[in-house]
């Protein structure tokens, strides 16, 4: 079972709330070396120069939205198995269907409750201690 | 002149001349967003998760339904051609109409003024409290905002705080 403390995360939502929010549910979880940017661009520069293990990310954001960041992620071949949760909201159906095929390794609805984004981050981690 | 009537967990945005968008509140809070360069407006209706005896709630759970709500707009908002750095604000409702909701309106209220202090919105109008229900009326293109306490009548059910409910899963895929 992985250690939440172990895992280093990267938030990227263009609203502080909300980023302040996910750090809370993360913090809430055990997590410690949480990161987090209001955009992908600025995003993507910070974990190319220092890697995290998962990436957490909404989809609608101006200038680059989150299927064009998973993208970038994946075609990277540094950071391209990066884990990549992607945060959509509800009516977002094509979006967690381009999400699923470019790659992403789960997705949560919004307005999410913590122990849902626990549940999604343990389908690809395991259960986290 | 087209009035568009809002309530409780819906928005509405409009950048044409002449259209009012309306709503009842009690507890709920609505925020009036405009970018008053790309005239394009918006107003949403919400109130933040309730914690019940048998339902307890913590402060994360509870705001996610107002960060939510607040998002959907400025996102609609956007699509429609306003920035963020422009976006000027009102906020209504937040009143304590029912005893016994430990404050309920109070606490939406309070989230509304927080939240538009840490994204940075400018607040021109804050009509928060009491313990009586408001009609607000909100004309987007224009950024005009009119707002009434409604004096001497039963609270419409309406407006009386919805209990706490589960967020909605309508339309989650089952990839993974």
């Amino acid at each position: 079972m992985p250690a939440a403390a172990a895992i280093k995360v990267m938030v990227v939502d263009d609203q502080t709330s909300m980023r302040a929010m996910i750090r809370r549910a993360l913090q809430d979880l055990g997590f410690k070396d949480i990161r987090d940017k209001a955009g992908a661009g600025e995003a993507l520069a910070a974990i190319k120069s220092d890697r995290v293990h998962l990436v957490i990310s909404d989809y609608n954001m101006p200038d680059m939205d989150g299927l064009e960041f998973l993208e970038a992620v994946r075609n990277d071949p540094v950071i391209g198995k990066t884990v990549f949760i992607m945060l959509t909201g509800s009516a977002d159906k094509e979006v967690v269907q381009k999400a699923a095929a470019l790659g992403v390794n789960n997705y949560v609805v919004k307005p999410f409750a913590p122990a849902a984004l626990k549940e999604k981050i343990e389908r690809v981690f395991g259960e986290l201690v | 002149m087209r009035r568009v009537s809002i309530v409780q967990g819906e928005f509405h945005v409009a950048s044409q001349e002449g259209v009012v968008i309306s709503t009842l509140l009690g507890s709920c809070i609505a925020a009036c967003l405009q970018d008053p360069v790309a005239r394009v407006g918006g107003m949403n209706h919400f109130l933040l998760g309730e914690p019940g005896a048998d339902s307890p709630v913590t402060g994360v759970e509870m705001q996610r339904y107002g960060v939510h709500a607040m998002e959907l707009l400025i996102n609609a908002l956007m699509q429609r051609g306003a920035q963020r750095s422009r976006l000027r604000g009102h906020l209504y409702g937040g009143a304590n109409i029912v005893a016994g909701l430990g404050g309920i309106g109070t606490k939406n209220g309070e989230f509304a003024r927080n939240f538009m202090r840490t994204e940075g919105i400018a607040v021109d109008r804050c009509d928060l409290g009491g313990t009586q229900a408001r009609k607000v009326e909100f004309m987007p293109f224009e950024g005009r905002v009119r707002a009434m306490l409604v004096k001497d009548q039963p609270l419409p059910a309406a407006l009386r705080p919805a209990p706490l409910a589960a967020p909605q899963r309508t339309g989650e895929l089952e990839l993974f």
